[in-house]
């Protein structure tokens, strides 16, 4: 399940810098839970978190469902396989310049590519013939590739889940949208605009059975969705593939769990 | 002194060249049992679901079944229930233990109907330390509806007991880990009361599921 490593994205096409921006001023307003009253020792300001989480499965009951179900209905399977390119494709001038930030040079050539050829039809149609999949890389990722503090769990209105860091790297990898550099064209304009509810709409679709199990069948819907943020965005932090088996964190995560037992 | 210290180096090599081929063989040998322990339990389902008519009653039993003979449900049980498992009475472990094996057997039972037209793939396997063994592979959409889906079996191999499943890993996310962080949270926002997670499980068991 890439459930939040794709809502990252989305957060990346969002042209509301500013809700990411008032996020931050307002959650650093808010007080701390005290240590002994969190859930997790990470989520510092769980109190509020768990307000938001509450508005945010609003929002989503009134409009997000109901609309990602009649897209899954109504749209068809290549509309919304052209409609998932685009926002891809719109996320690769992030990944080239991430990549390379990291150090990753093949993954930004691979980027790079895929955005020039790609960007004849603004992604919606694949046109690369390169069987080697663009592993996408935001700035959250760099600047933790720099060590920089993953800092506190924050849930952003609207947008769901974060850490400090990587609603940091949001932000600017909102800049880094290729539409910005078309300027005010109506055109641009329009395309940009529609990115971020489409996006959203996109994300819920695909992920539609995974998010009402989370949402309906949990004991504890915030706890799961920070349980699975956590984990992955650590994959995605420790550039895990599919095909490799495990990694030294989960074995750490276990090598407590068998102390538990003990 | 220097060439007492190569000496002592190369003596301690040869120890460390001599002891290796048994420790890679046993390591093989558990990668191997783990490995075909999963094998032989994705061949039990899928002959399970060659002959299946839908009857909810016989895919719950189906899946007791599978839980109790391929899975590790006390190490399960207790790992679900993080530090707290220590601090519940007896009573309270026992009735734990039923209720998540419930719910456990429900939220399979509920999604069962999304086991079907899956291939599966074997994919690499690899020791962790002497505790466990990473047994991956891939659930593949027959039907091409469904993108593939990475799976990591972890699977117990300790000496002298037969491997058993604890977790299971997609895309990254551990199902283990994901249900003890959900139940600790529940048992801590209930100041540490282990009879909120009992209850909470009770309530689960008596709401249906939500339908796709």
């Amino acid at each position: 399940m890439k459930l939040y490593s794709e809502l990252d994205g989305i957060g990346a096409h969002l042209s509301a810098a500013g809700i990411l921006i008032a996020a931050l001023v307002a959650l650093s307003g808010c007080s701390a839970t005290p240590p002994t009253e969190r859930s997790d020792a990470r989520d510092r300001y769980e109190d509020a978190n768990r307000k938001v989480f509450a508005f945010n499965m609003g929002v989503d009951s009134y409009v997000l469902e109901p609309v990602a179900s009649g897209y899954r209905n109504t749209v068809p399977e290549g509309g919304r396989t052209a409609i998932d390119n685009h926002l891809r494709w719109a996320s690769m001038p992030s990944t080239a310049i991430n990549s390379t930030l990291q150090g990753k040079f093949e993954n930004a050539a691979l980027a790079s590519l895929n955005f020039l050829v790609n960007g004849l039809t603004l992604g919606f149609a694949d046109l690369s013939e390169d069987d080697r999949e663009v592993q996408r890389e935001d700035f959250g990722q760099t600047l933790a590739a720099y060590d920089v503090p993953e800092g506190s769990y924050l849930m952003v209105p609207v947008l769901g889940p974060r850490t400090t860091r990587s609603l940091a790297g949001n932000v600017v990898d909102i800049v880094m949208n290729p539409l910005q550099i078309f300027g005010t064209s109506t055109t641009a304009d329009t395309v940009r605009t529609a990115q971020a509810p489409v996006g959203a709409v996109s994300f819920r679709a695909n992920n539609f059975d995974a998010f009402n199990d989370v949402k309906y069948n949990s004991l504890d819907p915030y706890a799961r969705t920070r349980s699975v943020y956590y984990q992955t965005r650590l994959g995605l932090l420790e550039d895990r593939v599919a095909d490799r088996a495990g990694s030294a964190v989960s074995e750490d995560e276990f090598d407590s769990l068998f102390e538990e037992a003990k | 002194m220097m060439i007492r210290r190569r000496f002592l180096a190369v003596g301690l090599g040869c120890l460390g060249l001599a002891a290796l081929p048994a420790g890679i063989v046993r390591a093989d040998d558990r990668q191997a049992a783990a490995g075909g322990l999963i094998d032989t339990m994705i061949a039990d389902l899928q002959a399970f679901l060659a002959t299946d008519t839908g009857d909810v009653e016989a895919r719950a039993a189906e899946i007791d079944r599978v839980l109790g003979t391929y899975f590790d449900m006390d190490t399960i049980t207790r790992f679900s229930a993080g530090q707290y498992w220590r601090a519940a009475s007896a009573d309270q472990r026992t009735e734990y233990e039923m209720l998540f094996r419930e719910v456990l057997c429900g939220t399979i039972v509920g999604n069962f109907d999304q086991l079907n037209g899956l291939a599966y793939t074997p994919g690499a396997t690899s020791a962790k330390g002497d505790k466990f063994v990473i047994v991956g592979g891939t659930f593949t959409d027959t039907s091409g509806t469904r993108p593939p889906v990475a799976i990591n079996w972890r699977v117990l191999t300790r000496k002298g007991k037969p491997p058993r499943v604890f977790d299971i890993e997609i895309e990254n996310l551990s199902l283990l880990v994901t249900q003890k962080q959900e139940n600790v949270a529940v048992i801590r926002k209930n100041k540490g009361q282990f009879g909120a997670l009992i209850e909470a499980m009770q309530a689960r068991l008596d709401t249906p599921l939500h339908s796709k």
